[in-house]
């Protein structure tokens, strides 16, 4: 970490942004026409794309599919020009198969998947550009494009991820921090109630640490969560007064 | 408006023609009217050159990233371009998970086709150093959103991220024999041809260009055409389906010329508001 000072003396990250500060967030609704529901959205510079279709009648095998609740089945797929490096395989390399797996969890805990029996709910989620919080950045657009969809859930999932550095947590991290290796705390949170849908650790990190890099990543959640409301409410109010003419 | 869409869905092809009786379609354009076209480059800043083309609701996204890799033995001054189509699950819900389907393959092998023989970019323009050193072109095209007419959209969405790329400097250190690459130093491909395509179903004898999703379905047959600037043929392709006769074909080119035109003339006017900047 020598040498690339991620946080400056006076308390600045290297892209200007202060410790608890969010990047940017950009989100549009609705941008597809033969989807159920879609959104695009920008968190920095890192762009997700996730579409949703359903609920519609099982495919595929019904062995495996639950029998009181619809089937949640997510995709999570990067593009081949998303990351410095060229991925050789957009889809089903482990990683992805993870993050996909990560986000069917995470979304079984938000949607009253009880009302639809027998039926699927797909949500697919592309990654057109990655500069850090993938994860999050699918799980914010998929809210958006499940909101858009108009299918039933508890609330909003936002997720944010947050690290510790020099003392200090540090919430929505972009790809230099990330690749800084310190510990590194994804958080998907329903924010109403305060419900955590997912939490991931996967570095180091004392325990007495724990609390405030939570608290930075609830905070951010929490943050995250007007943004996405807003992005909501424009939409409705557009489409309503298209409607009303 | 409930009955016309239930008629819509139980007898598709007689509510498609009782359209084409009056000259137009569903979605109110004349037979030989494309979608509204509108493209966007240099919006993927990890790619070395990018475009989004939307031709009416098809969405292709067309990123182009640079390799060095070593050139092929039988051709020591060549690099080479790889392209690949690719329509994920998102795009439609009729594309099933696995492999890449039939379509995708096919598109990529005809964009394949069409790179090799139009020229497009000169192979050797990509060699670096003879026999040792050349640039690969990765240009993947990912369809966002399926409405038909996949090939016209790739072609486009290609054409425009070429010509967003920007290629760094490469130098060969003499001590060490390694490629040093200077980030600072960027310069465009140099761009021998620019190929456009055009698409065309065939209805009842009838020729309908740039066809929706709807359409192609309906249809017993698709052409596509691919001119140059110069108005000389790339490619055709009429893969099967019901027959066509010549004079039918010549009207497919003529209209193939125009759209090269309409093309060329939306791309120009993006870069020069991109140089403008």
């Amino acid at each position: 970490m020598a040498g690339l000072e991620l946080l400056s003396e006076q308390g600045f990250r290297l892209d200007g942004r202060r410790a608890g500060e969010l990047r940017q967030l950009r989100a549009r609704m609705g941008v597809f026409a033969q989807a159920d529901g879609s959104a695009y959205l920008e968190q920095g510079n890192t762009k997700a794309l996730a579409v949703v279709y359903g609920p519609h009648e099982l495919r595929g095998s019904r062995g495996k599919a639950p029998h009181a609740q619809a089937l949640v089945n997510c995709q999570y797929s990067m593009a081949t020009f998303s990351t410095a490096e060229r991925k050789r395989r957009p889809h089903g390399d482990r990683a992805s198969a993870e993050m996909s797996l990560h986000l069917k969890q995470t979304f079984e805990a938000a949607l009253l998947t009880r009302l639809f029996p027998r039926s699927q709910i797909d949500i697919y989620v592309q990654i057109l550009q990655a500069d850090g919080g993938n994860y999050c950045a699918a799980v914010n657009a998929a809210t958006l494009a499940l909101l858009d969809a108009g299918i039933p859930m508890r609330d909003y999932v936002c997720a944010c991820s947050a690290g510790f550095l020099e003392d200090t947590a540090l919430a929505d991290l972009n790809y230099v921090e990330e690749a800084a290796g310190g510990p590194q705390l994804a958080l998907a949170l329903l924010p109403q109630a305060q419900h955590i849908a997912l939490l991931e650790l996967n570095a180091r990190l004392h325990q007495d640490h724990l609390p405030r890099v939570l608290d930075a990543a609830t905070q951010a959640c929490r943050h995250l969560h007007a943004l996405l409301d807003r992005v909501v409410r424009e939409h409705l109010r557009d489409a309503a007064a298209l409607l009303g003419k | 408006m409930a009955a016309a869409g239930g008629f819509r869905t139980v007898e598709p092809l007689e509510y498609y023609r009782r359209f084409l009786k009056e000259n137009c379609r569903p979605d109110g354009r004349e037979l030989g009217e494309f979608r509204t076209t509108t493209v966007n480059v240099g919006s993927i800043t990890t790619a070395d050159g990018s475009a989004l083309v939307k031709l009416g609701n098809t969405t292709v996204i067309c990123g182009i990233k640079a390799e060095f890799a070593v050139p092929p033995v039988d051709s020591s001054n060549k690099g080479y371009i790889v392209p690949n189509v690719d329509l994920p699950l998102l795009c439609s819900s009729r594309f099933r998970p696995g492999p890449p389907g039939e379509e995708a393959q096919a598109a990529s092998q005809f964009m394949a086709d069409v790179i090799e023989n139009s020229q497009v970019v000169m192979k050797e323009d990509l060699c670096i150093v003879d026999g040792k050193l050349a640039w690969v072109l990765y240009c993947d095209m990912i369809c966002l959103d399926y409405d038909g007419n996949l090939l016209d959209a790739c072609m486009c969405a290609f054409l425009a991220a070429l010509k967003n790329v920007q290629l760094p400097a490469v130098s060969i250190n003499e001590e060490t024999g390694l490629a040093e690459v200077n980030l600072k130093e960027k310069t465009p491909l140099t761009i021998r041809k620019e190929p456009v395509a055009a698409s065309f179903i065939l209805f009842d004898s009838l020729l309908i260009v740039d066809p929706t999703a709807e359409e192609e379905d309906l249809a017993t047959g698709t052409v596509t055409i691919v001119t140059d600037e110069e108005g000389k043929l790339c490619a055709v392709h009429k893969p099967g389906g019901s027959t066509l006769t010549g004079a039918k074909l010549q009207d497919c080119i003529s209209r193939a010329v125009t759209r090269h035109k309409e093309v060329k003339k939306l791309l120009d006017k993006l870069i020069k508001s991109k140089k403008a900047k």
